[in-house]
């Protein structure tokens, strides 16, 4: 077969082509498939830096079903209706997370009649879309706890964290803080109030964040337990 | 196409009256703020004209709470008022039609009934919502149901009739009912010429006389809810004979009209047997006051998919959703489409959108937002909000 | 000498001339006849210091060397043969000229190509063995020999002897301030490494999968140095073409129908188990009808976005009309049906940049996924039982 191997690729000069080249043993596409790129704004850079030539030699996966060129397709918002999704229940998610930023946009919009100052006003955000940016980037956390065995004893020893799984981790406290709720109270406005708080730096999320932070100040003794 | 149907109907049933004469506003009136493309200051529905098509006019705090306090205005669309400070409801062809036919009908003749119909979402309560509150600008008395799908699907309580055999009474929706008629219409249940024509006997002591104000009649329903139901049906005849004599000119809007012919009711005998909507004492006061016997009135009626159950809502026209009855009840009837949002309407409903702060704007949203809501007022509010 | 067992091998590299030496090993005597002068003074052999086992290797290379000898004389007069038949000129009878033949005069239904009949030239029909690799003496010819794999390390050891030239170069060039020609720069953006089985097939040799990882290493080592286009022959021979994508996306040319527009129809598009065709009308209003219904035909709003997706990435949304039909699988399925329908539509009323463009969208990708089977054993796809330590 056709097969290119995963050295060929990161060792060519190709900076593009090292972000996008996954092995994935679970894809029905061959590896040497790379992901699209369907925003227009993110070919119009590959263009500027003649990156784009390079990809006219490789295959390309069918854009996913949730993808669009739209502006208002936003690759998190689209990773939080998945992480919201059980049993694949797409429809009930989506509405979920789009009710969800239709009740950010109404607390904020209250907030921003309610003052009158003009500079106040400016402050408010009143796109969803970026509240959860804001809201992702404030609640990831720098280093994790792993247990690592050591004399028989399991030690939680912190430990750097990738960047994905960062924000695997922080959308995830998002959720569940939405999910800890009063039975009277929707999901969907819990997680609006979590999403605003968090792009506040306050709120529950954060708080576990800090916590965790905290703990792994607190177990910085044991950092040289990763490589003994 | 219904214009011209509506001109037909007058043709043979009524001469055209002479229009109005109306104040000639310009649109253009001169107000403090500069006036926006898709806004007209223009809070009177009487003047309402082709020219204000496709802009949005203000309800005042007031109006609204006189008018809609019960209902009338559609949840999704409340919650929508709230957010943005204010009550605006876009003008439209087919409720600026029926104002137009209601300044212009000839008010001696019988009774003429309006039917508002329309795919799911495509604006019907509002349109009704508009010519009510013309209705009550214009001094019109208001019978109004805000949505007969609360009362044949969601009542609040149900009980047999006692003084009809086989009957069945929302005595709790109808003194909420009773007391909403009340609030709407208490500037013109003052009229000292509106009394009762007959007595009414509700049981060894209580007795409303003849002559009494209607006033009362509808505080005895409000405070002996046992008699509410009845109370209603001995109102609604009550307003039919004052509306011939002339003491009021009555409008009667009915929200979604067809569950008065849907047999699938939750209401429920206390057998626990499904009751037709034919069998329920409220029903008969509404459907008379429906009928084409009185004059000096007009009622407007929309029909609606969603005031039936889901497994039944096939098609969007009157003559299924009527059915056999209703629609000879009915018949004649002046059918009025409520169509989609045109390109006009939807650039208007947009630019308030943006103007509001509600969504957040960037190139392309117009086409995509109509392409993907089919230009659909319900689904490109539902579009809009995650925007 | 002790023989190993080694694959015997006609190596292609090595000129005739060592074959010859080989059969003249052979028959012994006639070795060091006049015809042959070699400038190499070599030993008189002996028959009698030839072993058995060194004289049935040499026989064997021998046999084998006659073998193909003959083949390829069969396989010229076949070749003429066929083109009389055919009524060509024997002379410029290509290959692919006898491949046709072939095809022609013997139809078969099979679907493996491979099994198929075929008339090649012998080299490509029977596996390339290495000629004797060693003289009758038992002295190898390739200096690499004892490696085991003398051509791959062959290949490593060119690797390496250019390597030091081109520092060398490099050096020199610095020494001289002059910079590396920006033009001649090697760009390999349109060529893959050689795969390990082709690697293997051209070296007439087995190599493991971490040698063949160090020898692209060592190759794209090479080619990282500045100067590398000065042996760009020597490094192109251990790589292969990359198919250029855009080429095999040419759009259809649209007709034209009753009323002057142009339209196009894309049939069997599809995804999981929904089927369409979609008709594209140019030029149009914007007007979209599935099944004889609006757009309404969809109720969740994703699979309407999925539609709208190809159109507004190539700005067609209000200028063309679109009629569908679509059966099967679930909104899902037949929305990305009907989108890949639209997409693969309208390359034909767009630019070849915007194709190009469209593809590295991931549009023009026909989306073969299937639902994966569920395994017995399993209780689904992928998810096992509980794992029971006993």
């Amino acid at each position: 077969m056709f097969g290119i191997t995963k050295i060929q690729f990161f060792n060519s000069n190709l900076k593009v082509l090292s972000t996008i080249i996954q092995q994935n043993g679970m894809s029905q596409y061959p590896n040497y498939y790379i992901k699209p790129i369907y925003k227009k704004d993110s070919q119009e850079e590959l263009i500027k830096s003649g990156e784009i030539k390079k990809l006219s030699h490789l295959p390309t996966r069918a854009a996913l079903a949730d993808q669009t060129s739209s502006f208002s397709n936003d690759p998190l918002a689209n990773l939080l209706i998945n992480y919201c999704m059980r049993e694949g229940n797409k429809i009930l998610a989506r509405n979920l997370v789009e009710q969800c930023f239709e009740n950010i946009k109404r607390l904020q919009l209250e907030k921003y009649h309610k003052t009158t100052n003009e500079e106040d006003k400016h402050q408010i955000d009143l796109d969803p879309k970026s509240i959860l940016h804001k809201a992702i980037e404030n609640c990831k956390p720098i280093l994790q706890l792993t247990p690592i065995k050591r004399g028989g004893v399991r030690y939680q020893v912190p430990v750097p964290i990738t960047d994905k799984k960062a924000q695997f981790i922080s959308m995830k406290w998002l959720i569940a803080a939405g999910q800890e709720k009063e039975s009277t109270v929707r999901f969907n406005l819990q997680l609006a109030r979590e999403l605003i708080d968090a792009a506040n730096n306050t709120g529950r999320v954060i708080k576990k964040k800090q916590d965790l932070h905290r703990q792994c100040e607190a177990n910085r003794a044991y950092a040289h337990y990763r490589w003994s | 196409m219904y214009s011209s149907s509506i001109r037909f109907i007058f043709k043979n049933i009524l001469p055209l009256k002479t229009p109005v004469q109306c104040f000639s506003s310009a649109p253009l009136l001169l107000s403090p703020e500069k006036l926006q493309r898709f806004r007209t200051t223009e809070s009177q529905c009487l003047k309402h004209k082709d020219e204000h098509l496709g802009l949005f006019y203000t309800i005042s705090e007031e109006d609204r709470k006189r008018i809609f306090i019960y209902g009338g205005i559609p949840k999704s669309f409340d919650v929508q008022t709230k957010t943005f400070n204010e009550t605006c409801l876009m003008i439209r062809q087919p409720s600026l039609d029926i104002i137009n036919c209601l300044r212009n009908l000839d008010y001696s003749k019988p009774v003429v009934r309006f039917v508002l119909y329309g795919k799911k979402g495509s604006g019907k309560s509002l349109s009704l919502a508009h010519i009510l509150h013309y209705g009550y600008q214009s001094g019109f008395l208001i019978v109004h149901i805000p949505w007969l799908g609360n009362w044949m699907r969601r009542c609040k309580e149900y009980s047999n009739s006692e003084t009809k055999e086989g009957y069945v009474d929302l005595n709790l929706d109808a003194a909420a009912w009773l007391l909403n008629f009340k609030t709407q219409n208490s500037h013109l249940l003052s009229n000292p010429e509106a009394k009762t024509s007959i007595d009414y006997v509700w049981s060894k002591r209580e007795i409303t006389p003849a002559g009494s104000d209607i006033l009362n009649l509808v505080d005895h329903g409000i405070n002996r809810i046992k008699y509410a139901s009845d109370t209603i049906i001995a109102l609604c005849e009550e307003i039919k004979k004052l509306s011939n004599k002339g003491i009021f000119r009555t409008l009667v809007a009915v929200d979604g009209y067809n569950a008065f012919f849907y047999p699938n009711t939750r209401v429920y005998t206390e057998k626990k047997e499904v009751v037709h909507p034919q069998n329920v004492t409220v029903t008969q006061g509404f459907m008379s006051l429906t009928n084409f016997d009185w004059k000096n009135g007009a009622a407007v009626v929309t029909v609606d998919e969603i005031a039936i159950a889901e497994e039944d809502q096939i098609s969007h026209l009157p003559r299924y959703l009527l059915g056999k009855e209703g629609f000879e009840h009915l018949d004649p009837f002046v059918p009025v489409h409520v169509q989609n949002y045109t390109e006009k309407e939807l650039t208007s409903c947009l630019d308030y959108y943006r103007e509001r702060k509600w969504v957040n704007d960037y190139p392309g949203l117009d086409e995509e937002v109509k392409f993907v809501s089919d230009s659909n007022p319900y689904k490109l509010m539902k579009v809009c909000a995650p925007l | 000498m002790i023989l190993r067992q080694i694959m015997r091998v006609v190596h292609p590299l090595r000129p005739v001339t060592l074959q010859k030496n080989i059969l003249a090993g052979i028959n012994g005597s006639d070795s060091y006849s006049t015809e042959i002068k070699d400038s190499v003074p070599q030993e008189e052999p002996t028959k009698k210091n030839i072993s058995k086992a060194m004289k049935a290797y040499l026989e064997r290379a021998k046999e084998h060397e006659d073998f193909m000898q003959k083949q390829r004389e069969e396989f010229q007069i076949g070749k003429r043969h066929l083109a009389n038949m055919m009524g060509e000129d024997p002379e410029t009878f290509t290959q692919d000229d006898i491949d046709h033949a072939i095809e022609y005069l013997f139809p078969s239904g099979l679907y493996e190509k491979k099994a198929r009949p075929l008339m090649k030239p012998p080299e490509e029909v029977f596996p390339q063995r290495k000629a004797a690799e060693f003289d009758e003496s038992g002295r190898p010819y390739h200096f690499l020999f004892y490696t085991g794999k003398p051509n791959y390390y062959q290949v490593l050891h060119d690797i390496s002897h250019h390597l030091i030239e081109l520092n060398k170069f490099e050096d020199s060039m610095i020494r001289k301030k002059i910079q590396p020609d920006p033009n001649l720069a090697l760009d390999l953006s349109g060529y893959q490494w050689i795969d390990k089985e082709s690697l293997e097939e051209k070296l007439v040799e087995t190599i493991g999968d971490k040698d063949y990882e160090y020898f692209i290493n060592c190759f794209v080592r090479l080619t990282a140095v500045p100067y590398a286009y000065k042996i760009k022959d020597f490094i192109f021979e251990y790589t292969e073409p990359l198919l250029n994508q855009v080429q095999t996306y040419d759009a259809v040319k649209p007709h034209i129908d009753s009323d002057g527009k142009q339209f196009i129809t894309v049939y069997e598009c599809p995804r999981k188990a929904a089927r369409g065709d979609v008709t594209i009308r140019f030029p149009g209003t914007g007007k979209i009808t599935i099944n004889n219904q609006g757009i309404t035909y969809f109720e969740d709003v994703q699979s309407r976005e999925q539609l709208l997706f190809p159109l507004i990435f190539t700005d067609m949304l209000n200028k063309v009309d679109i009629e569908c039909n679509v059966s099967g699988g679930g909104p899902s399925g037949q929305a990305g049906a009907l989108r890949w329908g639209i997409a693969w539509g309208l390359r034909s009323f767009v630019d070849q940049d915007i194709i190009e463009k469209m593809r590295i969208a991931g549009l023009l990708t026909k989306d073969y996924r299937t639902r994966e089977r569920k395994k017995p054993g399993q209780w689904g796809a992928r998810r096992k039982f509980t794992w029971k330590k006993r």
